[in-house]
């Protein structure tokens, strides 16, 4: 069968149709992370839980709320990169004042805030910081008053502060806030809680909320956030001032336990599977069909002996030997595709060779051996082409052999610690009890995509079929 | 050839199967260094002990260093550490065959040991049970509607099963099992997530078999869902081929009638290849077992080599690698007997 004809007997039945749509889709998402992902992502972003900080901890999709039918909190980033207004005040005091408005709308609490500033420069006395947030009803609550550390003596002006990392305040934390909540509890609504009982409540509940009884009462409408900067030079300047307010809900595939961003972490997953799949697979085909057509051509002594190599290694258990290796050796998703090539190969090798077998007393090769082609003409030139779609639907059949095993090791806690998998996502998620609590944001997608690619390689295995010969059809297992 | 012959001949190659296993794990930890920790945590053990003995009856503070030095010495050279790794090669093989690999560092067996060969043999019952149920159904069920499905070759319902069974062999059976726990447990909460028997476990045996049936029913019935699909369509192709043979042809134009055509000449010859497709499967399956086992905390090998990676146990992880494979290996030996008891065509 010519290679068109061959594709035209492919392609016209829907399992190869569904198949090559999956596959391209699975490629797209791939080239997308290679574009747009550093190749570092593992150690530096991904296995960083402080880069993850600001994201709220263990929140469902943001979608679920048109499931649910209420309107949970979204993650709110508010970043104030210019002071919205500069002040001068007397005694020679300057104010750089950084507001951002908001509508809050939601219901339901935010579940956390934090305040991040970065790169302050001063030439005089480090600044004071101010934070305020103004409800609705136009009235202005001071959670947060901040003197920032002077830097050592010694340095010159200006000298700058937080400027390698931002500094990130915790406010639902922070014992400084839960001082000036309290406060203003008292003086506002004459509620005596201590500081650590504000903790204990929780000051997003009390900035976004007014005492009803014993409980607190979301306040929707108009917000503004504040931020003031109070300095001794004219020339101090504050790169950007970042205010989160820690949403109950997030993105497209929610956050986990540290606050990672599955959707991020999912869609790294492609690749990776990708790579483990299609490498796995056709390096053990490879190996697999040239041995099974030496062994079956050659006959004789080589023959037997790749015999022997072959039935001894289909024969060990591969799961356990996995786990022993990648143990013993360290995980490496390098290390991982070695052991499952190394161990995979055999089932091919006797399958081809038993084809070769029936090959080789065809009048075809008698014919090249008349005409005295050498050996491995033979075997490469003449043999090979007529299994070779055989093979090349065996290697596209054991595609998530790999991919599958990947997963598995990766899921009992040897997976590549530098290389975020979906068997990684599992295993995290399980290993931090994800299951008993309900997170099935979590725990199903990880597993979704883990059949969608492997499910994508059997369809195109399975639209393969009718091209390859049947009764080569029927020889596999 | 005769059965013995054959049998002779499978047996060997298992046997070799075997050493080679047993020769990777020990090259492995003799070139890695690992041999050495698991040899010098046993002699530090053994010269706890002694230091314990002599400090009754040794006063003499420098006396005693000197006296546990020499023990030290002595411990080292009989256990070969004073030697390269690869002169120790067949003594590790043969502690590994005898589970003689010391103690291990955090995890213990129900009955409260440390030693590494009773933490894993007490296991060994745990998964041999789960193992071989899941096993016996998914034969029972697979076979049958194979057989069944492969009269109504092309019909829906044979599309629709083929199309479940490629989507088994694409599915992790694991997160399968994560699925059940999270349906059947934390939303229905008709299944207990984990265990093998509640806490603490029903005194009287009805109940107590009962409590055991509650809590296999998850990891079976995972198992069981990861195994089927693979053998309805084997079972069903291995059918269909032979029902196109010239000779079912002909049984049926002598007119015989479809049931005698169907055992006689179709099952029958049909038997052996399904049977080696079990024989394979079991491999599968103890892949299976392990990471169903860590699903649902099953008290079995698979579980404890979810313990020992997370514990970095290298002693157990060892003793497991080993019995996995000697599990293994008896159980295609079983089945290769049958297999040749099964097939004359092996035997002639």
């Amino acid at each position: 069968m010519s290679l068109s004809n061959s594709w035209r007997v492919f392609i016209s039945s829907n399992v190869s149709k569904v198949g090559i749509m999956f596959l391209i889709v699975i490629i797209g998402a791939s080239v997308y992370v290679l574009a747009t992902y550093p190749a570092d992502f593992g150690k530096r972003y991904w296995n960083d839980p402080t880069y993850w900080a600001d994201y709220p901890k263990g929140a469902p999709p943001a979608w679920i709320k048109y499931l649910a039918g209420d309107n949970p909190p979204e993650h709110i980033i508010l970043f104030m990169k210019e002071p919205s207004s500069r002040e001068v005040y007397q005694q020679g005091l300057y104010a750089s004042i950084y507001t951002a408005e908001f509508t809050y709308n939601y219901d339901d609490f935010p579940s956390f805030l934090s305040l991040t500033m970065y790169n302050i420069t001063y030439y005089n006395k480090p600044p004071l910081v101010i934070a305020s947030l103004t409800r609705p009803g136009d009235e202005e609550v001071v959670f947060f008053i901040f003197y920032i550390p002077s830097t050592p003596s010694g340095e010159n002006p200006p000298y700058r502060v937080f400027y390698e990392n931002p500094r990130r305040v915790f406010l639902s934390g922070e014992a400084a806030v839960w001082q000036e909540v309290s406060r203003f509890l008292n003086d506002r609504y004459g509620i005596v809680l201590s500081p650590s009982e504000v903790g204990k409540v929780g000051v997003e509940k009390i900035l976004f909320g007014e005492p009803v009884g014993d409980v607190f009462r979301l306040l929707k409408g108009r917000y503004v956030v504040r931020v003031a900067f109070i300095h001794s030079d004219e020339r101090d300047t504050v790169s950007y001032v970042k205010f989160v307010m820690g949403g109950k809900v997030y993105g497209l595939a929610g956050t986990d336990s540290l606050g990672r961003d599955l959707a991020v972490g999912l869609l790294f997953g492609f690749p990776v599977a990708l790579l483990i799949g299609v490498l796995t697979s056709t390096l053990t085909t490879t190996v697999g069909a040239t041995l099974g057509i030496v062994s079956g051509y050659t006959g004789g002594r080589t023959d037997e002996a790749i015999q022997r190599v072959t039935d001894v290694i289909n024969n060990i258990p591969l799961l356990p030997i996995l786990i022993f290796l990648v143990f013993i050796l360290k995980p490496s998703i390098w290390l991982i595709i070695s052991i499952l090539i190394a161990f995979g190969w055999p089932g091919l090798t006797i399958v081809v060779r038993s084809m070769v077998l029936q090959l080789r007393s065809s009048q075809l090769v008698e014919a090249e051996i008349a005409l005295g082609a050498s050996r491995w003409r033979i075997m490469f030139r003449h043999i090979l082409p007529q299994i070779a779609p055989f093979i090349f639907a065996q290697m596209i059949f054991t595609t998530p052999a790999a991919i599958l095993a990947e997963a598995a090791l990766s899921f009992l806690g040897l997976g590549d610690p530098s290389i975020p998998t979906w068997g990684q996502i599992l295993d995290y998620g399980f290993r931090s009890g994800g299951i008993y609590t309900g997170y099935w944001w979590w725990i199903v997608p990880p597993g979704l995509l883990i059949v969608f690619t492997s499910l994508t390689f059997v369809l195109l295995a399975l639209g393969l079929e009718p091209v390859i010969n049947p009764r080569l059809r029927s020889v596999k297992k | 050839m005769g059965v013995g012959k054959a049998l002779l001949v499978k047996g060997i190659t298992l046997v070799i199967v075997l050493l080679a296993v047993l020769s990777l794990i020990v090259i492995v930890l003799g070139a890695t260094g690992v041999s050495d920790r698991i040899l010098e945590a046993y002699v530090s053990e053994q010269l706890r002990q002694i230091r314990q003995e002599l400090s009754q009856r040794i006063k003499d503070p420098a006396q005693l260093e000197q006296a546990i030095e020499s023990y030290r010495q002595e411990l080292r050279s009989a256990f070969g550490l004073d030697k390269p790794w690869y002169l120790r090669l067949p003594d590790m093989v043969w502690r590994v065959l005898t589970l003689d690999l010391g103690k291990s560092r955090s995890l213990t067996s129900f009955s409260g040991s440390n030693e590494v060969a009773v933490i894993v043999l007490e296991r060994i019952p745990n998964t041999v049970v789960l193992i071989t149920t899941a096993v016996v159904i998914s034969a029972l069920i697979g076979i049958f509607s194979g057989v069944k499905i492969a009269t109504k070759a092309g019909s829906r319902l044979d599309r629709a099963v083929s199309f479940l069974s490629s989507i088994s062999y694409a599915m992790p059976s694991w997160w399968t099992g994560i699925i059940f726990i999270l349906v059947f447990s934390f939303y229905f909460r008709i299944f207990p997530p984990g265990g093998m028997y509640s806490t603490p476990p029903p005194e009287d045996p009805f109940t107590r078999g009962l409590d055991l049936l509650r809590h296999a029913a998850l990891p079976v019935l995972t198992l069981v869902t990861a195994i089927l699909g693979g053998w309805i369509y084997v079972s069903r192709t291995i059918v269909l081929n032979v029902a196109q043979e010239d000779f079912v042809e002909a049984a049926r134009v002598r007119g015989l009638p479809e049931r005698i055509v169907m055992w006689r000449y179709i099952l029958r010859p049909a038997a052996p290849p399904i049977m080696t497709n079990v024989v394979f499967s079991i491999a599968g399956s103890i892949g299976g077992a392990i990471l169903t086992e860590t699903v649902f905390n099953w008290p079995g090998m698979g579980r404890l080599y979810y313990e020992a990676i997370t514990a970095f146990d290298e002693p157990l992880i060892v003793a497991l690698t080993f019995l996995f494979t000697l599990i293994y290996i008896i159980t295609r030996f079983i089945l290769e007997v049958l297999y040749v008891l099964l097939d004359p065509r092996v035997r002639y």
